[in-house]
This record gives structure tokens, sequence and C-alpha cells, in this order.
């Protein structure tokens, strides 16, 4: 047996017996992306969905850097936040730096852009179907933006497991402002760079098949609400 | 109250989309009540028109009064072509349009979902009715916000002749009476049968408005009589 064969073998073992320190690095990255994503939907969404559904003087402006922002660099983000957060830094006063909070920040930073700009995209096509109906019903600002979000909820639910993969799989941001402490701020991504670099395979595998594992489900799962609620025959649902 | 405090009053009435006159100077004097029917060929402005009635087109120029004040959007409920519906159930649908639920509203958008036959499918996904049922659900959402003035374009286009038949007669019994009704169509047949006042536009110009009766007697326009013996659409 070669060592990579060895590395995969040892690797389901970690998984099959649970090993302490796979889950410990399983759950920081779940719990991570939970709060990061999270906060990203419940500002992106209602953001995404007033962009969509209002005009106003520099929409357009806000719109475009949104879109922009859709595809930051991980390791400027990253490096933003590190001197934000360092001692020097505006909010070094705080100490978060090399903390779980920080990293949420990071990707929040990273993912936000994409929930709005992905909810725009979706909102704006139910928009063009809804806008003289709600004017013609004098239907509030308020309750249009709520009623947009409820009625492409399916389709939205595909933003947020979006989220959910790009974040869950980023590692170039987290690791600068997370700094990869063991107990404290490893997650998967990094546990896995670092491993591979040391060259301790199998739980840099074990970790690997666990995030395969995860984007496929969350693929996959993409997949079944698209066929379930998105395509039905005779129409959209 | 005077018949004339009862009409509604279009003085001046344009709209311009890009520099292109979509609807020239228009002034009229409408009947305030009974079923007012928009005809017109393909592109004569009718919809324009209609729309401009319900608030959601803002006119160049020109004041549309009734009762000597400007209208209100609140008085005026507007039914387009493509019905608009939401994802939830027909009830819900119903309930939507409505600023405030009571349980008294409640039981109005039963009852009238029953007048449209669509009781039984009340706590069905309103996206699964037949276009026929969904024009009906439009047509009952927009009579349960109270209307003074019913704007319906083309509600009956590409819909079954049974639902095209019960909507014809609810609005025919229950509505007449109780609003002004504004409707566009293509359907002379249809026109007979509902107008009791008709406006023919013809590119963005009304050039005739008579009764219903003397409309189709004694068109005065050779347009109007060309539309009428179905040489233009």
């Amino acid at each position: 047996m070669n060592d990579i064969s060895e590395a995969f073998v040892s690797s389901l073992g970690l998984i099959l017996f649970l090993d302490t320190e796979l889950l410990e690095i399983i759950l920081l990255s779940f719990k991570i992306t939970f709060y990061a994503v999270l906060i990203s939907s419940v500002l992106g969404i209602p953001l995404g969905a007033f962009l969509a559904s209002t005009k106003f003087k520099f929409r357009n402006t806000i719109v475009s850097i949104l879109f922009g922002m859709m595809g930051l660099p991980p390791v400027v983000v990253g490096l933003f936040v590190y001197l934000v957060f360092s001692r020097s830094g505006s909010l070094g006063w705080m100490g978060l730096l090399y903390s779980p909070t920080v990293m949420i920040v990071a990707q929040v930073i990273l993912i936000l852009p994409i929930i709005c700009c992905l909810t725009f995209q979706i909102i704006e096509s139910l928009h063009a179907r809804y806008d003289e109906f709600f004017r013609s019903y004098r239907i509030t600002k308020f309750k249009s933006v709520i009623a947009y979000i409820v009625d492409s909820r399916f389709e939205l639910t595909t933003v947020i497991l979006a989220g959910i993969g790009r974040s869950i799989s980023e590692v170039g941001a987290i690791i600068i402002v997370g700094g990869n402490i063991d107990h404290i701020t490893r997650v998967m991504t990094t546990a896995i760079a670092l491993e591979t670099s040391k060259g301790n395979l199998d739980l840099a595998l074990g970790l690997g098949m666990i995030l395969l594992a995860t984007a496929v489900l969350l693929n996959g799962f993409i997949l079944f609400l698209r066929g379930k609620y998105l395509k039905v025959p005779g129409g959209t649902i | 109250m005077t018949p004339e405090d009862s009409q509604i009053i279009i003085r001046d009435l344009s709209f311009n989309i890009e520099g292109k006159a979509l609807l020239h100077n228009t002034s009229l004097s409408l009947s305030g009540d009974g079923i007012t029917v928009l005809l017109g060929a393909n592109g004569a402005g009718k919809t324009i028109f209609l729309k401009l009635l319900a608030g959601l087109l803002t006119p160049l120029s020109g004041t549309i009064t009734s009762n000597k004040k400007t209208l209100e959007m609140k008085t005026r409920s507007f039914v387009s072509q493509e019905p608009v519906i939401l994802r939830r159930t027909v009830l819900k649908n119903m309930l939507f349009v409505l600023p405030r639920i009571t349980h008294e509203e409640g039981t109005l958008a039963k009852g009238l979902l029953k007048m449209m036959g669509l009781n039984e499918k009340e706590h069905q996904n309103a996206l699964t009715l037949s276009a026929g049922e969904k024009q009906r659900l439009c047509l009952a959402r927009a009579i349960i916000t109270n209307p003074e003035i019913l704007l319906l374009d083309e509600p009956t286009a590409n819909i079954e002749p049974n639902s095209t038949t019960l909507i014809e007669k609810y609005l025919i019994q229950k509505v007449r009476s109780f609003r002004k009704i504004f409707f566009v169509t293509h359907d002379i047949n249809q026109a007979r049968r509902l107008a009791d006042e008709i406006v023919f536009i013809d590119t963005g110009r009304v050039i005739e408005h008579s009764s219903s009766e003397n409309f189709f007697k004694n068109p005065k326009t050779k347009e109007a009589r060309k539309y009428i013996s179905g040489k233009i659409n």
C-alpha cells in the first residue's frame, strides 16, 4: 500500500471513530459558517430585495459596487480585516484578532455581496411582474419587500445554500485573521492547508472528505429544491 | 348631486413615451356608472388610456376628475390581461391586498370566492389554478378592496369560455349596479353584451364616444365601421 492509500484508510478511521480533534475542527467550521451565513442572509436578502424593487438616485452605483464585491479576493479581505482588527487598527481595542468572531466578520464581507446580488437578480425579475399590481393596490414598500422575499423563498434557499458553500470552503481570509490556532480558530480548510504542508495526510484527507461531502450534499440539496419547487410541469410554482 | 357631478371628466389628457405621443390631447365626459368599453385596433392606445385612468401612468398633461375632485388611487382597482398571482393560497391572495384583515373581510373574501366558483380551492396554491380561475381570482381580489372604479384590461383574453361567461355574468349582475367599470376588449360581441357606452380609440385619439346602441347601429367614423365589420383588429 502506498502513502496515499494508507492515509486514506487512516482518515476513514478518524471519521468512523469520531476523532475528537477532527470533530472539534468540523464543529468550529460549521459554527463560523452558520453565523456568517445567518448574518449575511439577514442583511443581504432584504437589502437585495429593496434594491431590486426601489429606484433612487445612487441605486445603480450601489448595485454596481455590490456586484463588483462578489469577486473580492479572499486574501485581500483577510488583509483588510487584519489591518482593521490588529492592535494598531481602528478596531484593535476590541481584541478580536485571531478569534472566531473576526473570522465571521471576514466571511460576512465575502458572502454578503454574493447573497445580496443573487437576491437582487431573483427579485428583479419578480418585481417586473408584481410592480404594477403592487402599485395598483397601494401596497407599502415594507409589505412588498416581504412579499418579494416570501414569494421567492425557494430560489432564496438556493442562494443561502450557495452562501454556505462559499463560506465553508473559504480559506484565504480566515487563515489571515484567524491565525489557524489549534483548538481556537482552526477550521477544516485551514487545517487541511496546515496538515498537508506538515505531511500529515490522514487528518487532511479526513477533513477533505468531510468538506467534499458537505459540498456534494449542498449541491444535491440545491438540485433537489430546483426539481421539487422551481420547475414543475406546466410552469413554475 | 347633478348628473354632471357623477361623471368622470377627462381634460386634455396626453401621454408620451420618449417623445412619441401615444395618447393625444383627449377630453371626454364619461358616465359615472355602468360599463364603458374601450375599443380599438391593436396598438390604438386602449391599455395606455386605461392605465392613465387607473393612475398607473403619469400623463404628460391633463386631468381626470370625478365628482369635481381628482381621482384617488384608493378608489380604483386595475386588473391586467396577464393575471398577477402571488405564490400562496387562493384565500391568501385575496387577503393580501387588504391593509388589515378583520373577521368580516375574511368572510367577505370567502363569499367573493364562492361567487367566482373558487370556494373549494381557497386553500390551494393559487399558481396551480387554470388561466380562467386565475383571472376570476384577480377579479374577486379587485372587488374586495371595494373600489369605486374597476378597470379591466382584456380580462377574458386567452381564458376558457366558461370563465368568460362567469366573469361577464358577475360583472353585469353583481358589479355594474355598484361600481363604474372600464373594460378593454377586442371582442365585438363581448362589447355588445357588456357595454353601456363605447369609447373608440384610433392611433392614440378618441375618435368616437357614444352609447353602445348608437355605436353599433350608427358608427360615425369609417375607422369604427371598419373595426365593427372586422376589417381591422
